[in-house]
């Protein structure tokens, strides 16, 4: 059963929406789209191909978050009063609500429960967009999702004409959309046309089959080095990247906080010891560490690919490396003997 | 986050300007000068001893200003005096050039002063901050760059 | 393939065939049209996928610190990178007599980001003479003017030959128009301090700290940076404003005396912020109060490694 929501109605519903939750939609920023609040002042971006810049993550696992507190004169620590409210996510791509069920994998386990991420979790309907035109930087189906792939999204919109199509996936949506007309046969049988068309419009960006064998093979390759050379190494491919979770944790001792901020291995001192020893001294095996954890090491750990194909390190990356093509040139090298 | 908008050179200050006031431990020749400094400063002025004016680095000066300093004041020895023979000119076009770089981008030049005292000078140091505490206080409190507060909890990335 | 490319491997084969140079640094053609990579041939590499447009957005004279100081480089330069390799020079990080800089003339980089803008991201062909750009979106044609794709930084270009080249492949350019970047300087400064501390706090706060800005500018080559210093933390790491302003103040004013105004900042910039603005504004003091230039010769020592008695100062003694 699928839900109409008309274009022209769609501010009227946020408005409602806003009333009982905070409500997030994608909005235009400078020539990007973020999810910021939504407000009646907003100009909402849904018509873009591609997903907003900066990853949704930042909603659940800010890149900055205060900690605690401590007042050096009454030597006390002061706990951070936490208790996000109830709030709507409304324009989330398939690829980073999936990203989303990848990380709960890390700060929601058993041995790890981050209270943080958890709280927000809990607090967050998301309700997903697909992309009828996935750009070409995309490659979500490569990797195990899709345009309009179900994973971690309450519910998924697909445009159709003047409508938003909606279906409801879990119970936390269902009452978002009660009263609103459902669509006929007709138009449901459309609207899978129309997602079928997505899918088939996206080619394979590389293979995935084997790929982690390959790379844990090539392991000391020279090939690192070569793709190494022109990576800057700097954070935009990590902090953009919607699967990334690295963190770093400061004592801003001129604030009396302590604050937990995105880290990347990319940088030099990520993996610095306080000894001097660098396990990663040099831009090869930073490079490599990227791939390696996105493409195997995820894969021992959960069994799934790190990596959900938005396109963000595509696209942004300043010198134009481009996560496909190095796979695909990966896959084809033979592994180099590594002499005594 | 949004700072309350500047207030401009139109309000005066209720209460005394706070200066961060990078001194120099050669310059204060006198005595009672040197006491003074070290232990009658009033509470509204934030001392930080250097070995030479020539140590002090436009992040020290971006630090202090980000505390919520209203002016920092540096006091160092006179050319040629210097203790350690031109530590104070070799940082003499970056301060130069720091202050102009500050007013750019709105952070009014009036508010960092350098002084440079004569061996001979006593009680220059404290005419000096009273007469950068009348200009300040007619400049009025600022806003701009004053930017070390609380992060707020649970933001995103704005 | 361009005349240019012809002449440019021509080149590249003679330094490797005369045992001139142990590796080339330029660029090379990927998979999108858009995004030519810098590239490093060496020896007995095929020169197959050298590519050299206005669409080769990055300073090479920035991989120059990552090499010892042994390795006899041969790098394509245009007018900016070419005073950057200077400015490095002067401030020992390769001897020169181990560089051979290939000078190329620049008529401007091509913000690619303004072309997807204004068709889409599917384009996949590109051409371009001195006055027009050219690309192939979804199989259909569109002409740009380049004047009105080419990146922000380039408007304000005053020396778009190479400086001190060792060869030059193609015709030198008329010199730009000093006046630009001082009077945008002017038109700043004219506006009210709250105007330009809200333009600064409104660029500096959708900053990520990612330092995209710092590892693509050639200059910045410390191996320990001011924001990684510990104890004592002189600026946060954090997104608050005072991190990141702090961040934004002091590498402008590290590059003072320094910075070449090629713009490779702004382009790496995943937030599209305007920085430029503020080492506009140092390089017309630093031309203004010492009549210096960063880069236009490998000998001149920028002002702040000296001092003169005569400067101008606001001292009060």
């Amino acid at each position: 059963m699928m839900h109409i929501l008309e274009k022209k109605k769609l501010n009227q519903i946020l408005t409602g929406w806003a009333e009982k939750y905070e409500v997030f939609a994608p909005q235009k920023v400078e020539n990007y789209s973020q999810f910021l609040p939504f407000t009646d002042t907003s100009e909402l971006t849904l018509d873009e191909p591609h997903n907003t810049r900066l990853p949704p993550k930042a909603l659940f696992f800010p890149q900055s978050e205060v900690m605690l507190k401590y007042n050096s004169r009454r030597h006390k620590l002061e706990e951070v009063e936490f208790a996000p409210k109830p709030r709507i996510l409304y324009g989330i791509r398939p690829c980073d609500a999936k990203a989303v069920t990848l990380l709960d994998t890390v700060f929601d386990t058993e041995e790890n429960r981050d209270p943080y991420w958890k709280a927000r979790r809990e607090a967050t309907t998301l309700i997903g967009f697909g992309c009828t035109n996935p750009p070409q930087t995309c490659f979500c189906t490569t990797v195990g999702s899709g345009p309009f792939n179900h994973d971690g999204l309450d519910a998924i919109q697909t445009e159709l004409d003047d409508a938003f199509f909606i279906e409801v996936l879990t119970e936390k949506a269902k009452k978002l959309f009660e009263g609103l007309p459902t669509a006929t046969e007709e138009q449901e049988k459309q609207i899978h046309t129309k997602q079928d068309e997505a899918y088939k419009s996206m080619t394979p960006a590389f293979e995935t089959k084997g790929l982690k064998q390959k790379l844990d093979l090539i392991f000391e390759s020279s090939y690192w080095e070569s793709i190494s050379e022109s990576c800057l190494g700097c954070g935009i491919c990590t902090f953009l990247c919607p699967t990334c979770f690295c963190f770093d944790i400061v004592d801003e001792v001129q604030r009396k906080e302590r604050i937990r901020n995105w880290d990347t291995c990319m940088f030099r001192i990520y993996s610095q010891e306080a000894s001097g020893h660098n396990p990663r001294p040099s831009r090869k095996e930073r490079t490599r560490q990227r791939l390696m954890h996105k493409y195997s090491y995820w894969l021992d750990h959960i069994g799934e690919i790190g990596c959900t194909g938005c396109g963000r390190c595509v696209r942004y990356c300043p010198v134009g490396l481009d996560i496909r093509a190095m796979l695909r040139t990966a896959s084809t090298l033979e592994s180099e003997v590594v002499h005594a | 986050m949004e700072l309350a908008a500047t207030s401009g050179s139109v309000n005066l200050m209720e209460t005394k300007p706070k200066i961060a006031l990078f001194q120099c431990q050669w310059c204060l020749y006198s005595e009672s000068d040197q006491y003074w400094v070290d232990n009658n400063l009033p509470p509204s002025i934030h001392l930080t001893k250097v070995s030479c004016t020539g140590r002090i680095d436009p992040l020290h000066i971006l630090n202090a200003i980000q505390g919520g300093a209203d002016g920092i004041m540096i006091s160092g020895c006179l050319p040629e005096k210097c203790h350690f023979k031109e530590g104070n000119l070799s940082a003499l076009r970056q301060h130069e050039e720091f202050i102009n770089l500050l007013d750019y981008i709105g952070y009014e030049r009036e508010r960092i002063r350098f002084v440079w005292l004569d061996l001979q000078d006593r009680g220059r140091i404290q005419q000096e901050l009273a007469d950068f505490e009348v200009t300040l206080t007619k400049l009025g409190s600022e806003n701009a760059l004053v930017t070390r507060i609380e992060t707020p909890v649970g933001r995103l990335n704005d | 393939m361009t005349d240019l490319i012809i002449k440019l491997k021509t080149e590249i084969k003679r330094l490797f065939n005369e045992n001139i140079v142990d590796v080339v640094i330029a660029f090379k053609k990927e998979d999108s049209p858009l995004r030519p990579q810098p590239a490093f041939f060496r020896p007995n590499d095929s020169l197959e996928d050298l590519e050299y447009n206005s669409l080769c957005q990055n300073n090479l004279a920035n991989y120059l610190t990552k090499y010892p100081h042994e390795t006899r480089i041969g790098i394509v330069v245009r007018g900016c990178e070419s005073r950057s390799v200077n400015a490095l020079v002067v401030e020992k990080q390769h001897p020169r007599e181990n560089l051979y800089l290939i000078g190329v003339p620049c008529q401007g980089i091509v913000d690619f980001r303004k072309l997807v803008y204004q068709t889409g991201e599917e384009i996949s062909g590109y051409s371009e003479n001195q006055d027009e750009i050219t690309v192939i979106f979804k199989g259909k044609e569109y002409k740009f003017d380049r004047q009105s794709v080419l990146h922000d930084s380039c408007f304000r270009c005053v020396h778009p030959n190479p400086v001190n080249a060792d060869v030059l492949i193609g015709e030198p350019l008329p010199e730009g128009d000093s006046s630009i970047v001082r009077k945008s300087v002017e038109s700043f400064e004219a506006l009210t301090k709250e105007e330009r501390y809200a333009w600064f706090r409104h660029e500096a706060e959708r900053c990520i700290h990612c330092y995209a800005c710092r590892e693509a500018c050639p200059m910045c080559y410390c191996t320990e940076c001011f924001v990684d210093h510990d104890p004592p933390r002189w600026t946060e790491s954090s997104v608050s404003p005072a991190g990141t302003q702090a961040w934004h103040i002091i590498r402008a004013f590290h590059q003072a005396g320094r910075c070449t105004s090629c713009g490779a900042c702004e382009r790496a910039c995943p937030m599209d912020i305007k920085m430029t603005y503020m080492t506009d504004k140092l390089n017309e003091d630093m031309l203004k109060l010492y009549n210096f230039e960063s880069g236009m010769d490998d000998k001149t020592q920028p002002p702040f490694s000296s001092f003169n008695l005569d400067d101008k100062n606001r001292f009060v003694a």
